[in-house]
């Protein structure tokens, strides 16, 4: 027998009906947080009769919503089907689910909007109506669709239970007898809650794929942390250090009464590595190698370029370094050196001379000289739908050395060393 | 021959400097191809590129091709399964000009330095050590061209004895671009810049910027530069 929970009201919280179902069974399936569909067999001896069991899972899911509805059936379609479509307790004796489901409307089925459609124009309004036709008549009118929906309107089963398993927590809390100070006394007490922490999450095959840190201070406050490195690990090495970095960063501001470890579990990566390409780093070097350069990366100044899809000048991303595998390729030609450009950040306001129109003499803050060549301009623009620019853009060679590259912000006004060729 | 008798040709030997920069192979070292450098003339002079475990050096002053060649060096790297780390002080490189240069961009780690951060060269040689310890670069570059000589003689004194600490056996390779002479390791090379020539061709208004040829001396001792020509980035419009 199956046990089908519903509730067409808000609920308090997601998981609130599926604890109801797992006081009475742990063999429990919920796609959403909303039906709930219990497995009932073999809980003869606990409660003796069908009743008994219905009248206590719905007096418990009351408790949780005020609306909340529940039917117990033979098969799991037809304790779904019931639980969503009938108000207050429904318990349907072996054989009677047919009668029990006809009155109930078509889109309990979950049929789709069109089809559901296509059966009101044939006629066809609650499920009962859709089981009285004969199979070979809907498969030639719906396809295949058609013999399973009258499966579905019987209360007949397409699919087995399929149990969800219980969301398991990981975490490990210590109270201190006495306070601590400082961050070598912590190393010592993270290997300790670490090691049995991540040993529970490996022998169930798991990685930390995150860990929440909740420091609770002398002073009554709370500092949390979260630490979620490029990739997963179960290494309590790498976390601890990767725990006494950040808090070396971001130091507690009292000594700590109690210590809380909560990891996010994820399952464990499976990577193939190439014989013949280069070895790559391990996910944990990369995330400890990128925690102890907390300066840069906490002030988001540390990662991996990327040009953004404009032509403004200078535009760039930073994203987080994660180098993906290697992708070498014989037929890509070897690099050569260019011409590279050097960056003022933000570009260096000067006054240029011009003569007939082209630029003469340069001063800037750490560049001057008259120039002696130059190329130029290539006037650009764009933007105009949002913080517009446009600009004419010079290369000089100067007579003091160097080769730099000038614009003039024909916006704005003024004129700008960009940068130095190099 | 016997021990003594070696020991005075090898102090003779390190009197008159005439060590090789690299010897054989001892038994159980585990040597890597050096860097190359992306010009074949270039290479052949210094015995194949950069040497790893290396502190090597790339001076000259602005518009020399210091970074032109940095970036051949890196995307070298980048394109042959390794990854490079491009320490940045200033905040000087430019992501179209590694872009151009063939970089990876998802296996170079650019490390910035906050603009105008009065300590920015301070921190960058800080974590400098960290970078090389990790062992998971094969070339890292910290990029100190135009950084005023004061901030420099400011670092700590035992900045690069740290780095070459740091250095010691490992495979990865350390390249300083400077203007002038900061640091090298004994069996580094000394890339010296001298100053380029741009190259412009056309008349004006169509006018371009063509190239610069570069010359740079592989070594102090060296008495040839070896000439570079550097196409510009910009594309030819």
């Amino acid at each position: 027998m199956f046990g089908g929970v519903h509730s067409p009201e808000a609920l308090p919280s997601p998981e609130a009906l599926i604890e109801v179902a797992r006081r009475f069974t742990p063999r429990v399936e919920a796609e959403a947080p909303t039906p709930v569909l219990l497995d009932l067999q073999g809980l003869g001896r606990r409660w003796p009769s069908p009743d008994a069991l219905g009248r206590a899972i719905f007096a418990a899911a009351r408790e949780k919503s005020r609306t909340a509805r529940v039917a117990l059936a033979a098969t799991r379609t037809a304790a779904l089907v019931l639980a969503r479509g009938r108000d207050g307790l429904t318990i349907a004796a072996p054989g009677e689910e047919k009668r029990l489901l006809a009155p109930l409307p078509l889109s309990l089925l979950g049929v789709a909007p069109e089809q559901e459609e296509l059966l009101r124009r044939f006629g066809l309004c609650t499920i009962g109506d859709l089981a009285a036709l004969p199979a070979a008549g809907l498969a030639v009118r719906l396809g295949e669709s058609g013999p399973r929906l009258l499966r579905l309107a019987r209360g007949e089963d397409l699919r087995p239970f399929v149990p969800t398993p219980a969301a398991e927590g990981f975490e490990i809390i210590l109270d201190l007898e006495w306070p601590v100070d400082g961050l070598e006394p912590l190393s010592f007490l993270f290997a300790r809650l670490l090691d049995p922490l991540l040993a529970s999450l490996r022998a169930r095959g798991r990685l930390a794929a995150a860990l929440s840190l909740e420091l609770g201070l002398v002073d009554g406050s709370l500092h949390p942390r979260a630490l979620r490195p490029a990739a997963p690990s179960g290494e309590p090495r790498t976390w601890r250090t990767l725990l006494l970095l950040d808090l070396e960063a971001h130091p507690p501001r009292d000594a700590i009464q109690r210590i809380s470890l909560r990891a996010t579990p994820t399952p464990s990566r499976a990577v193939q590595f190439s014989l013949l390409d280069p070895a790559q780093p391990s996910p944990e070097t990369l995330a400890e190698t990128l925690a102890r350069l907390h300066e840069f990366t906490a002030a988001g100044r540390a990662g991996s370029m990327t040009l953004l899809d404009t032509h403004r000048p200078g535009a760039f991303a930073l994203a987080s370094f994660a180098p993906g595998p290697p992708r070498i390729s014989p037929l890509r030609a070897a690099p050569f050196p260019r011409m590279a450009l050097r960056a003022f950040r933000p570009p260096l306001p000067a006054d240029v001379m011009f003569e007939q129109g082209a630029p003469a003499l340069v001063v800037a803050a750490s560049v001057r000289g008259a120039v002696l060549d130059h190329a130029g301009p290539w006037r650009t623009s764009g933007d105009w739908w949002d913080a517009a620019w446009s600009r004419e853009e010079w290369d000089v060679a100067l007579a003091s050395g160097g080769v730099y590259r000038i614009y003039r912000d024909r916006l704005r006004g003024g004129c700008f060393v960009e940068g130095e060729l190099d | 021959m016997p021990a003594h008798a070696r020991k005075i040709a090898l102090e003779e030997l390190l009197r008159q400097r005439r060590l090789a920069p690299v010897g054989p192979a001892l038994r159980g070292e585990r040597r890597r191809s050096p860097l190359s450098t992306g010009h074949t003339g270039l290479d052949t002079r210094l015995d194949g590129g950069l040497p790893r475990g290396q502190l090597s050096e790339a001076i000259g002053p602005a518009s020399s091709g210091r970074t032109g060649l940095s970036l051949a060096i890196a995307s070298r790297v980048t394109s042959t399964g390794g990854l490079a780390a491009w320490l940045d002080p200033l905040d000087r490189l430019d992501p179209a000009s590694a872009a151009a240069a063939g970089i990876e961009f998802d296996r170079l780690l650019w490390l910035r330095g906050a603009p105008g951060a009065p300590r920015a060269t301070a921190d960058a040689a800080r974590v400098l050590p960290t970078l090389i310890a990790s062992g998971i670069f094969d070339l890292v570059v910290l990029d100190l061209a135009g950084v005023p000589a004061m901030e420099l003689q400011r670092l700590p004194t035992s900045t690069w004895i740290r780095v070459q600490r740091a250095l010691e056996g490992k495979d990865v390779a350390l390249l300083l671009l400077a203007t002038q002479h900061v640091a090298k390791s004994p069996q580094g090379v000394k890339l010296a810049f001298e100053a380029a020539t741009a190259r412009f061709e056309g008349t004006h208004p169509g006018r371009l910027l063509v190239s610069l040829r570069a010359a740079v001396r592989p070594g102090p001792l060296a008495l040839r530069g070896e000439g570079i020509e550097l196409p510009a980035v910009r594309p030819q419009r």
